[in-house]
């Protein structure tokens, strides 16, 4: 599918907005409950699940960032089947059990009103479900099935970054109001990334095709 | 005997007692609003305590437009500024006072001559600071108006000639006073210097919400763009006299606000509960709605 070329270019541009990601995150260390975005959560940080949900999301989200380094590459999982089995269960237990449900129950008070609930909370709920999925069929040896699930949690744990991506070019482009913006990009930052997703099994991993970098 | 002399002498001693120097009612408006301790009581060790004419019309603030008539048009100047003259007291040719105008509290003190049915003065301030100069005015017998011109001491200042028509006006703290309609027109002269190619316009909401009126709630400032809640926000300081020494919110309300005199230069110890809270739930907004602008994150 890719030659290296695009690979690399890739990998360094997810590089690029994984730090990002960390220096975002960085922002809640030392612990604080009124810095950055709490900074306008001020009216449900004093719930304690709220605050156990958001530093949860967090100080472990983070973590599924490099499963995006390795787990496409055949290279390493061929040579290195370890590497690929052990930062795989990394980024599912963190999906499944830190990032993911601390996500849903942010969701239910995100800015941008109801639309934006809904969204942050079905996001949720889909990335919880593909990643359990990924893990039941490699369990039954079903690989083809395995890697598809898991495009489709990948392209959701994806968008931490297009939905701020999509977010900058809004406000470049058009000037909305702050929260207007958040109710667009709620939706805008990750049924993209499914639909893609979706573009990428039927075209790729269906065919019979052998591939360079994700194979 | 002894005991009529400390009778009188008692009596004599608690008669005294009722002469305290009345400078009240020399002293700018009756609101608790006004100026702030230590340029009024330089004021007051200067004024001789004799003669003074406490009743005076012509003491009292003045307010109006601080016009640049002689000005270096090389140089980054302002053409009008908002202006208070206070008279805070007169003496039999002495006259005493302060001018607010761009974050600057200047005392002066000079004297003046009773021209007909005005009162014509020439006054300097201190003169130990870069933009003091000298006052030439006249004022009218009721105190109703000051005319006159200002000189800079420091010739190479951007300005150095100023005139100005003001009326009396005593001050007044409001909560409920809002912005005109004119505000929601125009935009932020100042540019905000993280992002120096945008310009900033304001929008209606500026009219609809008066933070000094009542508590806001998250949902009233939430969606705002950062401009508004600026000068949302700066209302609160300008209802309390607030004298702004930055440009950017200067130019709105000294440009815009009818019913705004600058009088102090430091208002924080007279804003309400519900001005404090305000203006913490605002900033908030206001950091979060500037973040949204050029920059990746959230």
């Amino acid at each position: 599918m890719v030659s290296k070329f695009w690979a690399a270019l890739l990998l360094i541009i997810y590089g690029f907005f994984s730090y990002l990601l960390v220096t975002i995150s960085l922002q809640y260390i030392p612990y604080d409950t009124d810095v950055a975005f709490l900074r306008i959560k001020q009216d449900v940080i004093d719930i304690l699940f709220y605050k156990l949900a958001f530093f949860t999301h967090v100080y472990t989200a983070v973590f599924v960032i490099p499963a995006g380094f390795t787990q496409f590459s055949g290279y390493i999982r061929r040579k290195f089947p370890l590497i690929h089995k052990y930062v795989g269960r990394v980024y599912a237990f963190v999906v499944i059990f830190l990032a993911g449900p601390s996500g849903f129950y942010m969701g239910i008070f995100a800015n941008g009103g109801i639309s934006a609930q809904i969204s942050f909370c079905l996001l949720a709920i889909l990335w919880i479900y593909f990643t359990v999925l990924a893990v039941s069929r490699v369990k039954q040896g079903n690989i083809k099935s395995h890697r598809e699930f898991l495009i489709r949690s990948f392209a959701l744990t994806l968008s931490a970054i297009t939905l701020r991506a999509w977010k900058y070019l809004i406000v470049f482009a058009f000037e909305p109001r702050p929260m207007d913006v958040y109710e667009i990009v709620a939706w805008l930052g990750w049924i993209p990334n499914l639909i893609i997703a979706e573009i990428i099994i039927r075209k790729f991993v269906k065919s019979k095709k052998s591939n360079e970098y994700f194979d | 005997m002894k005991k009529i002399l400390m009778m009188i002498m008692a009596i004599s001693l608690i008669a005294s007692c009722n002469k305290t120097s009345e400078n009240t009612a020399s002293k700018i408006g009756n609101s608790p609003d006004t100026a702030t301790s230590s340029e009024k009581t330089t004021q007051e060790k200067n004024t001789p305590s004799a003669n003074q004419n406490q009743n005076s019309p012509v003491l009292g603030t003045y307010t109006g437009g601080f016009e640049a008539s002689e000005f270096n048009e090389t140089k980054d100047y302002v053409y009008e500024n908002r202006i208070t003259i206070s008279i805070d007291s007169v003496g039999e040719d002495t006259i005493d006072g302060h001018s607010v105008v761009a974050g600057n509290n200047r005392p002066f003190k000079g004297k003046f001559k009773q021209e007909g049915k005005s009162l014509k003065a020439e006054v300097a301030e201190p003169g130990d600071d870069q933009y003091d100069g000298k006052f030439s005015f006249t004022v009218d017998a009721d105190g109703k108006t000051i005319s006159g011109t200002w000189t800079s001491n420091d010739k190479k200042l951007a300005v150095t000639k100023r005139k100005y028509s003001l009326n009396k006006k005593q001050f007044k703290y409001d909560a409920s006073q809002g912005l005109p309609t004119d505000v929601q027109w125009t935009s932020l002269y100042e540019k905000n210097p993280k992002f120096p190619d945008q310009v900033e316009a304001l929008t209606e909401d500026v009219t609809k919400i008066n933070a000094s009126a009542k508590e806001l709630t998250k949902k009233d400032v939430e969606n705002m763009y950062k401009g508004d809640l600026e000068v949302i926000r700066n209302a609160i300081y300008a209802r309390h006299g607030y004298s702004f020494k930055n440009r950017r919110m200067r130019f709105i309300f000294d440009q815009f606000v009818p019913w705004y005199m600058p009088l102090n230069t430091d208002i924080r110890s007279n804003l309400t509960e519900i001005e404090k809270k305000n203006i913490d739930l605002i900033k908030r907004y206001e950091e979060h709605a500037e973040k949204y602008y050029d920059e990746y994150g959230r």
